[in-house]
């Protein structure tokens, strides 16, 4: 009977050191993460559609800045990546892409129109947007912690052994902001104004 | 000084550890003050208010002013300080910092989720801007302090 119980305990000891639960917590755990960072650009999506017409009743026309930063903010809007295509470096990479077509055409808009900067309609959005970046920026380093985390954990034994049997866990995408940023300005506008 | 110190400790009960690259200082009360900017008395006065503030709505409110910011964006420093020091209560992420680097001339206010709706973005920069800078660019960082400590705690206690 004691022996029975010894066994039990190893057994269950041993299955928990495989990552039966911690796996599944950390994949989910990133997956918090990335809804966050979702979440944080949605909210700066919602922005975008006051802030344009704030600039075009204050600039009175309607500049290619302003349609590229409203094409930009559509393209966005478009690519979604859930909790499972975290796995798929190729999405994550289009919903960088795209997201980072927004960031481009805020920073011209912001550049193009330094007489709107005294205007206190324009200044508070601009602060509303700031703060959204900054929580943008927030979690993103905070999911790229989680993905760090959860990617060492399926591929460190022990755990990595019931993260293959029981989960066939694959890494998640970290994401990267940088190197997309560099690219995006050739892929969305290519800067040309017609 | 058992009040502050009490605050502090409910705290840390929420405390992260600190993060690589950053240098803290301790959270010794509710104004934690290592840049020296605010005389004793000042800085007695406005840990009072503080406390009160806290037992009034419940929100934590820590000011602080540091030397050096150690290199980092002022906003990533505010971030991970207030994780690190575990400000607010954890489940309502309630806390606000108001983090003055007089060396590098940065301020900046930092809310914790819970607390965004109260104090936007947009009134936390008209704080910096309207109360707070006026006094710091004439030289006077304790007028700026408690001139901006005033504006949040109006902010969130109303």
């Amino acid at each position: 009977m004691k022996f029975r119980a010894v066994i039990a305990f190893a057994a269950a000891a041993m299955l928990a050191g495989c990552g039966l639960n911690s796996v599944p917590t950390a994949e989910e755990n990133a997956k918090a993460r990335w809804a966050d960072v979702q979440t944080n650009y949605q909210r700066r999506a919602d922005l975008i559609p006051n802030l344009v017409s704030t600039v075009k009743g204050a600039a009175n026309s309607e500049s290619q800045i302003l349609t590229n930063v409203t094409n930009a903010r559509a393209q966005a809007n478009t690519i979604k990546v859930t909790g499972d295509d975290l796995t798929d470096p190729a999405k994550m990479s289009a919903y960088t892409q795209a997201q980072n077509g927004v960031t481009l055409s805020l920073q011209r808009l912001q550049e193009a129109y330094p007489q709107l900067q005294s205007q206190e309609n324009f200044k508070t959005l601009m602060n509303q947007l700031e703060g959204t970046e900054n929580r943008i920026a927030i979690s993103i380093r905070d999911y790229n912690a989680a993905v760090q985390a959860y990617n060492t954990r399926i591929r460190t034994f022990p755990d990595a052994i019931g993260a293959k049997i029981f989960y066939g866990a694959k890494p998640m995408t970290p994401f990267e902001a940088k190197a997309g940023a560099e690219n995006a300005p050739k892929v969305d506008f290519g800067g040309n104004s017609n | 000084m058992t009040a502050p110190v009490a605050g502090a400790d409910e705290a840390r009960a929420n405390a992260q550890p600190t993060p690589a690259g950053y240098d803290f200082p301790a959270l010794t009360g509710r104004v934690v003050d290592t840049a020296n900017l605010l005389s004793v008395s000042e800085r007695r006065r406005l840990s009072n208010r503080l406390v009160d503030v806290e037992k009034q709505s419940k929100h934590q409110f820590v000011v602080v002013t540091v030397k050096s910011l150690g290199g980092h964006v002022i906003a990533d420093y505010g971030v991970n300080l207030g994780r690190t020091w575990g400000i607010g209560r954890k489940c309502f992420n309630d806390g606000v910092l108001l983090i003055v680097a007089p060396n590098e001339r940065k301020v900046r206010i930092e809310v914790g989720y819970g607390l965004e709706k109260a104090l936007r973005d947009e009134e936390a920069a008209a704080i910096i801007e309207q109360d707070i800078l006026p006094h710091f660019k004439a030289g006077n960082f304790s007028a700026g302090i408690s001139a901006g400590s005033e504006a949040i705690i109006r902010e969130i206690t109303q």
